[in-house]
């Protein structure tokens, strides 16, 4: 039986561990901190779970909208009881993880782990270190935040969005910094929950992956939330004793203050104190170099999730992850990233799979988009959010889907629709005979699909 | 207010359709209802109906070219309007369009065998329409998707590796090639619709199949004394006449019923055997050959085969037969006799696995015991799939048909 010792236990290194376990090997898990990694401690679990009380709220807020009275209740936000229900279902989740360690099997051992040598890892906690040898290795380290040169973390006044999601109350105002994924689902939360939040950006649009209309439908909705946006706008300097951040655009510099400032511009490999440069791991522009079988220029040393830089996200790092132990056990498989679902949990959500309009531009030149807005959605009226809209790009060749973007009510489940589309590499022919349910906002998936050749029926 | 005229959608599997004449001309006055085109899927030919009074006013897509259903054809409105107001102001006709033409013509014996040999192979639908345009054969692409699934990647493989491959025999080819294209062509026809599905379905027959033809010359001389006896009966009484391919058809059922395994298919790598004779009888139509199936011919009499033959002849030739009409055969018969062809190897009518060639009678001295006669000799050619039957069982159907039409009057009873 071959030892597969798997380094850092969030979403790519707890499947990997399972996966590998499932498939016969004796597997160690090394963990820092909690079981979970980013993931369920500081990332899209405890974020989802205070941007559904915060959507709780706003839905409250408007029960008149619904013809609900609720002119004797005390409508409020009790913080304290925000973040104990975030805190019980990261915990219920971690011990589920540990739950599932413990079935498969896998050895967890607490510590931080570095190369001695291309089969040995040292372990090390409070209470010793040891050593650990195995035949296969996978690092799956994770990532973390990047901090501003001149303004490093110091979780008082600067903070990052693992501080920023457990406040010991609700901030009056919050600036954010960068105004990708992160930033706007911030935005999101604390706008709704009362916050001033203001956004610096330096691209020209929030979310510069995503395509600009479908973004600036979401600026529109931050901006009557009360969010204050400022795009093609660069930071020049954080002064933490006077709590003041300058800001520079075209109309000037701009001295703004705030009770915090979320420095969220990005995160970056965690590849520090692994003993990687010793035993000669080889690093790309982004971070540890995998091939498609995701091993690194050791072949039996894989890496996999964040740590190797390209698509950041949970969903991405369990397929990696389960890549990773399926070769190191034999099996020959490659990593596929052909259908990838992009979800940012703001309000309206935004979800995309593929390619967006710009990209698809470039590569296909004349692309057909069909749109479908939820105006003209009957679901997205009842659910009283008729905002934003369903886009689907068709290439010109064979007339193959290779973009889904939505904007709107439920689009991060939507999406599920527009992944299995790409995933099945899909026709537009095959699905204009699609039947959707009624009343649904799947509706609209289908509509958009007829519409981009040519024959929408509800618009 | 200009209408759009869209090429209408002849079912649903249905891809590209193309219009193979235009009755009108751009500047042409329409009356609502009047033909204007005819229109040409895989499946179907059909006559297509200006939905409105006016005037055509432009033609977008020309004679031949191949669309999907819903493009715009060609637009029609009033002589002095301008084009350019057109795309604003369109209302769209398909639904009228497909409601009020009528499909005059149906083609393609068995779709179902096409089916089913597409479900056979696990591909992704761009994949497979990559395969199409590339010309390859999905079964010889690799799949590594889901379960062996082909998709996209594999088949871009499968093109560039297909590519590399032909690349020294393209430069062997260079001499040939460049006199192709020294010599242009008066006319140049798209393979589209009937032709289309003929071509890919006989190059298929030949592709799939273990086919080979044996030959055999019958001696019809006591047939055709016979002939001349039935025909004024047949003509007084049942108002029909009596040829050799009647004849022959006859033969052909009875033999069948003898020899079961010429009377069968391969299909999915099984072979099915049937007890219900259809027989093919092939059509050539100035468009192309069609195959009208006489259905349950073991029930019927030489007079019956022989009238049910010639109205599905006529009804063919009249471009009236239904789908139903021209698929589930079972065996089929070519005749080529009336062009003076002797032997000649049909290709089977997949899934079948037998088809039989009737040539030109001729006469000949033969030796009957030790005198010369002059006798009249009918050749026959028996394609087989090999897959399904070996040369034997095969001989022993032929020598059957033989003895049946040297002994005509085992037919006639």
């Amino acid at each position: 039986m071959t030892t597969l010792a798997i380094i850092g236990g969030g979403p790519a290194g707890y499947v990997a561990a399972i996966t590998a376990a499932q498939q016969g090997q004796q597997v160690i898990l090394i963990e820092q901190g909690p079981l979970g990694g980013t993931c369920l401690n500081e990332g899209c679990m405890p974020t989802k779970s205070l941007l559904e009380s915060a959507e709780v709220y706003e839905k409250v807020r408007h029960a008149e909208d619904f013809g609900i009275s609720l002119s004797s209740a005390q409508v409020g936000v009790n913080w304290n009881q925000v973040q104990q229900r975030k805190n019980r279902i990261v915990q219920t989740l971690v011990q589920g993880i540990g739950y599932l360690m413990k079935k498969n099997r896998i050895q967890v051992k607490n510590g931080t782990a570095s190369f001695l040598t291309a089969n040995r890892l040292r372990v090390e906690n409070e209470s010793g270190q040891e050593i650990v040898e195995a035949d296969r290795f996978i690092i799956a380290s994770g990532s973390e935040p990047i901090s501003l040169p001149f303004a490093p973390f110091d979780g008082e006044w600067v903070i990052h969005s693992g501080q920023a999601m457990s406040l010991p109350s609700i901030p009056s105002s919050l600036l954010i910094i960068g105004g990708g994924v992160i930033g706007c689902e911030f935005a999101s939360i604390y706008s709704r929950l009362g916050t001033k939040v203001t956004i610096v950006e330096m691209a020209e649009q929030l979310l510069p992956g995503e395509d600009e209309d479908i973004a600036s439908i979401l600026q529109e909705q931050l901006e009557k939330d009360g969010v204050t946006i400022y795009t093609s706008t660069s930071l020049k300097d954080l002064n933490a004793d006077k709590k003041k951040a300058i800001i520079e655009n075209q109309e000037g510099i701009r001295e703004l203050s705030a009770d915090y400032v979320l420095v969220s511009i990005g995160r970056k490999p965690r590849t520090a104190n692994l003993g990687l440069e010793d035993i000669g791991i080889e690093f790309s522009k982004r971070g540890i170099a995998v091939n498609e079988q995701m091993q690194t220029n050791i072949p039996h040393i894989y890496a996999c999730g964040d740590v190797i830089g390209g698509i950041q996200l949970a969903h991405v790092a369990f397929h990696e992850g389960t890549i990773a132990a399926l070769h190191s056990g034999g099996q020959e498989v490659k990593v596929n990233y052909r259908a990838i679902p992009r979800c940012i949990y703001t309000s309206p959500e935004i979800a995309g799979v593929g390619l967006t309009e710009k990209q698809a531009r470039e590569q296909y030149g004349d692309i057909r988009v069909g749109e479908f807005p939820f105006t003209a959605n009957g679901k997205a009226l009842i659910l009283n959010e008729p905002i934003g809209k369903v886009k689907v790009i068709v290439e010109p060749q064979y007339h193959e889907i290779v973009g889904v973007s939505i904007v709107g009510p439920r689009a991060t489940e939507l999406i599920g629709q527009g992944t299995v589309m790409l995933h099945a590499e899909m026709t537009v022919d095959i699905m204009e005979d699609l039947v959707e349910a009624h009343p649904t906002l799947s509706e609209a998936i289908h509509e958009a699909l007829l519409s981009a050749v040519g024959h929408a029926v509800h618009v | 207010m200009a209408v759009e005229v869209v090429m209408p959608k002849l079912g649903m599997s249905m891809k590209e359709g193309t219009v193979s004449v235009w009755n009108k001309q751009a500047g042409d006055p329409v009356k609502k209802g009047e033909l204007i085109a005819s229109i040409n899927s895989e499946k179907i030919e059909m006559e297509l109906e200006s939905p409105a009074d006016g005037t055509i006013l432009d033609i977008v897509v020309p004679e031949g070219e191949g669309v999907p259903p819903g493009t715009v054809i060609c637009y029609i409105g009033d002589a002095n309007e301008s084009i350019s107001k057109i795309e604003r102001n369109v209302e769209t006709a398909q639904t009228e369009v497909a409601a009020t033409a009528t499909a005059t013509k149906v083609k393609e014996s068995q779709p179902s065998v096409q089916t089913a040999a597409k479900e056979k192979i696990k591909i992704s639908p761009v994949a497979r329409k990559m395969a199409e345009a590339a010309n390859l054969d999905i079964r010889t692409i690799q799949g590594t998707g889901p379960g062996g699934r082909i998709t996209k990647e594999d088949v871009q493989k499968a093109i560039a590796n297909s590519s590399s491959v032909e690349s020294p025999s393209t430069k062997e080819q260079k001499p040939a090639e460049t006199i192709t294209h020294n010599i242009e062509p008066t006319k140049k026809v798209p393979v589209a619709g009937m032709r289309k599905i003929i071509a890919e379905r006989m190059q298929g027959s030949l592709q799939n199949s273990a086919q080979l033809t044996l030959n055999m010359k019958v001696d019809v001389t006591d047939w055709i004394a016979l002939q001349k006896q039935l025909t004024e009966t047949a003509q007084t009484h049942y108002e029909t006449k009596l040829t050799v391919t009647d004849f022959v058809a006859r033969a052909v059922v009875l033999s069948l019923q003898q020899h079961k395994e010429m009377n069968s298919a391969y299909i999915n790598d099984q072979i099915h055997l049937f007890d219900s004779i259809h027989l093919g009888m092939a059509v050539a139509l100035d468009k192309g050959l069609v195959v009208p199936v006489i259905r349950n011919a073991e029930n019927q009499s030489l007079i019956q085969l022989a009238q049910n033959i010639k109205s599905l002849a006529k009804r063919a030739r009249q471009g009236q037969l239904s789908h139903e009409e021209m698929k589930g055969s079972t065996f089929t018969i070519s005749n080529l006799g009336a062009y003076g062809i002797e032997h000649f190897t049909p290709i089977l009518n997949p899934p079948e696995a037998g088809i039989l060639g009737v040539g030109a009678t001729y006469d000949t001295p033969v030796y009957i015991g030790d005198k010369l006669e002059r006798r009249t000799i009918l050749p026959l050619s028996l394609t087989f799939d090999h897959r399904v039957l070996d040369g034997a069982p095969a001989a022993a159907f032929l020598r059957t048909l033989k003895q049946y039409l040297e002994e005509p009057f085992t037919v006639l009873l």
